[in-house]
């Protein structure tokens, strides 16, 4: 295997470099994928949802298959508002989720990314390259090989292995995007979260009456206020088959200024009284944690090519939270086709200098990733101030309570509630100034 | 409820060559800066996984066992102490998620 050259080397076997992977076998490319931990996904944590359609593009009908890697597709979802008392949701539920392809799968990556690498191998075994492309686990790239200024392979301890192209899907904790400069040495906490998670089994049975889901329909619940301890951020819930996945995001500058523990806060979430009622019971099977990046884009890698090597996923810290969904794991997928496609053109013209490899970039830009990427930076920062992750949630839940408490005294306009509820929480004029904001960013 | 301590949660987190007296520890902390000139000893709360502890005297330690390999401490860590790694497969330690 030493000796021989691939096509590519894809760094991390996650999802951006799994869908990259199965369209260079698709493709009928000779690369090699390297993994550092014992298997694909055994080092992967997201919250998560896969949302959007891209996965039926890597396995086609993959609703049909009985134990795929998936947990539960989303049937509801849910938005919840939060002070220390009360919640106030927004909550969607509609049939029309249950049409395939999904718009949303909700996975636990350890099991996931595996299923989706046994995809990949069987794309591999049906390529030209059967026995000539692989899935290396257990290894860790020390470096990606340079020769003047072009990506030519990768070193692992005292050995090499050679390639026109590397793709670094390695992930957030980008050391390879930073090796090649393609990113600063130092990435500092600004615009970076701690994501915190605890995996909770229940008996499946209880699960679905509990959640009121039938068949492997799911629910997605995200929040905001208290539920962060007054750091920025927010919560989530996500049903799997048996087991719920709890968490939150928390701003690691605003951890580090208040003098927080994300442990802690996570406490402090799951004692509130609609989240202790939603989640009583059960057992807690895994505790985890990862960063992840807000969306916002001054923190991106400078370029995502330079000659011989592309930039994918979480790695390129494409991911981003708008007030709609944590979006992360679709632009992984998104970002590793369009980078694979990419070196698919590379090959044809023998040219895997960036002049080929800005293509990347272009095709990205003009996809759904940095479409949204760019449009929504306003609603990104919006998200990520004290308003709306204290002001606003506290606001609608004193309007909640005057509006949805019966007390058989004279009961006020639901104006004149609603005006007291936003002289105690906030002021006209900065909700003014807010609402211009969100019509103007959303 | 089940309202975890920080240290039953680690106590469900598989590590890899756990049995190993020996690992090479991956992520390598100069606490002599966190215990001269560091105003926040950030890495002491914010750690996920409490690898950063405070004594009594108010004296940062590091131990690298019970890391889940979150990347926390090397974005928070703005003072330059903290030089982060993935660990070695076969001679470090580190996580495998079971649900992930």
């Amino acid at each position: 295997m030493e000796d021989e050259k691939f096509d590519c080397i894809i760094v991390g076997a996650g999802v951006a470099g799994l869908a990259a992977a199965m369209t260079l076998a698709r493709n009928n490319m000779k690369f090699l994928l390297i993994e550092k931990g014992e298997f694909a996904g055994s080092k992967n944590v997201s919250g998560g949802v896969i949302w959007g359609n891209d996965l039926a593009k890597l396995v086609p009908n993959y609703w049909e298959e009985k134990d795929a890697g998936w947990e539960r597709y989303i049937t509801q979802r849910r938005l919840t508002f939060m002070d220390e008392q009360s919640s106030f949701s927004i909550d969607f539920k509609s049939s029309h989720f249950r049409e395939t392809p999904y718009s949303g799968v909700v996975v636990l990556r350890s099991k996931f990314d595996r299923w989706l690498a046994g995809k990949v191998e069987e794309a591999i075994a049906e390529s030209d390259f059967a026995m000539d492309s692989f899935i290396a686990t257990n290894i860790k790239v020390d470096e990606v090989l340079m020769e003047d200024g072009k990506a030519v392979g990768i070193r692992t301890g005292e050995e090499e292995f050679h390639a026109n192209s590397v793709i670094i899907a390695e992930g957030v904790n980008n050391l390879l995007t930073r090796q090649v400069g393609l990113q600063d040495d130092y990435v500092p906490a600004d615009h970076m979260l701690t994501g915190i998670k605890e995996v909770i089994r229940y008996d499946q049975e209880k699960l679905e009456d509990r959640f009121q889901l039938s068949g492997l329909g799911g629910m997605s619940n995200e929040y905001i206020g208290y539920a962060t301890d007054g750091v920025e951020g927010g919560g989530f819930l996500y049903t799997n088959r048996d087991t719920i996945s709890i968490g939150l995001v928390l701003g690691l500058k605003d951890l580090r200024e208040k003098g927080k523990s994300p442990h802690d806060i996570l406490n402090h979430f799951k004692k509130h009284p609609a989240v202790e009622d939603t989640i009583r019971g059960g057992e807690v099977v895994e505790y985890s944690a990862h960063v992840v990046s807000s969306g916002d884009k001054r923190l991106m890698p400078k370029e995502l090519y330079k000659d011989g090597v592309l930039i994918c996923g979480e790695a390129a810290n494409l991911l981003m939270n708008a007030g709609k969904a944590i979006q992360g794991m679709d632009y992984a997928m998104r970002s590793g086709i369009l980078a694979a496609e990419t070196i698919g053109k590379a090959k044809e013209r023998d040219d895997f200098s960036s002049s080929t490899l800005k293509e990347y970039r272009q095709a990205l830009d003009e996809s759904f990733v940095m479409k949204d990427m760019n449009s929504f930076q306003d609603a990104v920062h919006m998200l990520h101030s004290p308003q709306m992750f204290k002001d606003v949630p506290n606001l609608i839940c004193d309007f909640g309570r005057k509006f949805f408490t019966i007390n058989n005294e004279p009961t006020p306009k639901s104006r004149k509630m609603m005006a007291e509820s936003i002289k105690e929480h906030s002021s006209y004029w900065d909700l003014m100034k807010l609402g211009f904001k969100g019509a103007k960013s959303l | 409820m089940n309202l975890l301590k920080l240290t039953e949660r680690l106590g469900l987190v598989s590590y890899r060559n756990q049995s190993k007296s020996e690992i090479k520890p991956h992520i390598i902390v100069d606490t002599d800066i966190c215990n001269s000139t560091c105003p926040h000893k950030c890495t002491t709360y914010v750690c996920p996984a409490n690898c950063y502890t405070m004594d009594e005297n108010g004296t940062v330690h590091f131990q690298v066992e019970d890391c889940i390999e979150c990347g926390t401490c090397m974005y928070a860590c703005d003072q330059g102490a903290v030089d982060w790694n993935y660990p070695d497969p076969e001679i470090g330690r580190g996580v495998t998620w079971n649900y992930g």
